[in-house]
């Protein structure tokens, strides 16, 4: 590590609510301070900040701007990202950029929403005339028919999906942060019995929406050094692809974005699947998960109900995924949701997880996913590889 | 007050880009969709250029409706406009021009469609004399 090279030097999050009663602004604020608070940073530090487009104040195109008036900062670089849960990490790249650039020196990347108390989003365009009139309302749909799909081409172990969200949901238990009404324990019957949303795709599949916030410090290892932080951890290798396969009419919908950004981040970090510490990939739904184990190498393609079944995937084991509960039991904070698992990978690596803390704290692989296209797989993908 | 049940809301056309072509084929009983005769590739949901070329070089041009179903779900929670259509059937259709539509299949139990079964155009009612594609299954 040089002084030179750009780390995440803290992490906050604020609990997950569902139908808080409060504000983006107020969740930003939360996880702003307590940012502060734990890196001891004054505020006048910080000339940079990212702020992710939440579905709960998306009509105001100058949210970003009033973010920063909210929280008293006059940034000298400004990002405001809208690449849904792809938009943390995302945030956390982009941030190095202009840190590279000279844009700015510390920056904040800062997602906050509460869609589950006000939903502000129209996502217009075609769907009013080819999406909505066929009954494909939101993603629950969409993963319908990405599930049939997959099932169809690799074969699909409902039990596996069961698995990753009871294993999920055990960390969730263990995870002060997750909303407490998923707090409770999970069964295999308890997923088997839930009821059925878009066929295969079970209510316990899928995330809810909650409200909640988070905020991480981008900066120098040297500026961070200088400002007393001790702990830190690189982002080594970054990836993203928007509108994966957008001008294939027959593109294979099971074939995902990170299929071409797995070998990028790899190939840039030098780690391969088995030097990664932890796992945690974006969770709106089980299947995406089981995706993802295979296109980074994890298992191979098509084999992921087999693999799910075979390893253990709980802090304690193999491949320790989403070991906070994820999106799936922690609760999913609108589109500050790639914050989430982001969180809990840096949690991890700084050794401040308690009782759900993982052994190998060298490495994590996060990564974001955003916006369900017509008939096709995710439309953004984008992956994160961290390292001590 | 005439029967309640397919007064189903009609979109509103030429809200993203101009999409008069298509719904003056429903009126026909013909599905039209956008092409690009450069490639001569067709693409849909229509766009404002050509996503192959670039170009705004596009036509609107009748396909035959038939096709094999490529991914299908239920569709069984509560939306707007979904209230008396529950469980609906839902697929991904590979239309045998090579590009694909989301539509309902109309003429089975959802339980009775899958992957890889033929079919062909159907119409389904919406309100004011209006109609909306989606497909049949050719075996039922």
């Amino acid at each position: 590590m040089s002084k030179d090279s750009v780390v995440i030097a803290g992490y906050s999050e604020t609990p997950v609510a569902f139908k808080s009663g409060r504000s983006a602004y107020d969740f930003a604020g939360e996880a702003f301070a307590g940012l502060l608070e734990a890196t001891g940073m004054a505020k006048a530090m910080i000339d940079g900040l990212s702020v992710t487009v939440p579905l709960s104040e998306c009509a105001n195109p100058f949210f970003a701007v009033y973010m920063a008036e909210a929280l008293g900062l006059s940034p000298s670089w400004l990002n405001y990202g809208g690449i849904g849960g792809c938009s943390a990490t995302g945030g956390v790249a982009r941030a190095a950029s202009a840190i590279r650039d000279g844009q700015c020196e510390v920056a904040v990347v800062l997602s906050a929403d509460a869609p589950s108390t006000n939903w502000a989003a129209n996502y217009g365009a075609w769907r009013g005339e080819f999406q909505d009139p066929v009954g494909i309302m939101g993603p629950p749909a969409a993963f319908g028919l990405l599930m049939s799909r997959y099932e169809h081409q690799y074969g699909l172990n409902y039990e596996a999906l069961a698995k990753i969200a009871i294993t999920q949901r055990k960390g969730a238990l263990l995870n002060g942060n997750a909303y407490t009404k998923l707090q409770k324990p999970l069964s295999v019957d308890d997923y088997m019995n839930s009821r059925m949303i878009a066929d295969p795709l079970r209510l316990l599949d899928c995330v809810m929406f909650c409200d909640g916030g988070n905020a991480f410090l981008v900066t120098t290892e040297g500026k961070a050094k200088e400002l007393g932080i001790e702990k830190m951890v690189r982002p080594t290798a970054y990836a993203e692809v928007t509108n994966f396969k957008g001008d294939d009419p027959t593109a294979d919908i099971t074939e995902t974005g990170f299929s071409q950004l797995a070998p990028k981040v790899f190939g840039k970090s030098g780690l391969t699947p088995d030097d990664i510490g932890s796992f945690h990939p974006y969770d709106d739904f089980t299947i995406a998960v089981m995706m993802q184990l295979e296109d980074f190498g994890f298992c191979p393609k098509g084999q992921g109900s087999g693999y799910v079944m075979a390893t253990d995937l709980s802090y304690q084991g193999e491949l320790p995924v989403n070991t906070g509960g994820g999106q799936l039991s922690a609760g999913q904070p609108g589109l500050a949701s790639g914050g989430l698992n982001l969180a809990e990978a840096v949690r991890q690596m700084f050794g401040e997880a308690g009782a759900r803390q993982v052994a190998n704290t060298k490495t994590a692989l996060v990564t974001g996913i955003g916006v369900i296209p017509y008939a096709r797989n995710w439309g953004a993908s984008a992956a994160m590889i961290l390292e001590a | 007050m005439s029967e309640q049940k397919n007064q189903r809301p009609v979109p509103k056309a030429n809200r993203f880009v101009e999409t008069e072509a298509f719904w003056q084929g429903t009126k026909q009983g013909e599905l039209l969709l956008q092409y690009c005769p450069d490639t001569k590739q067709f693409q849909h949901y229509p766009r404002p250029i050509s996503v192959y070329t670039g170009k705004r070089n596009l036509e609107w041009r009748k396909v035959s409706g038939q096709g094999v179903i490529y991914a299908c779900t239920i569709v069984r929670v509560p939306g707007p406009g979904l209230d008396d259509r529950l469980p609906l059937s839902v697929v991904t259709v590979e239309l045998d021009e090579g590009v694909r539509i989301l539509g309902n299949v109309l003429n089975a139990a959802p339980d009775k469609v899958a992957i890889g079964q033929r079919v062909e155009l159907a119409w389904d009612a919406l309100g004011d004399d209006a109609q909306y594609p989606g497909f049949n299954l050719v075996e039922a």
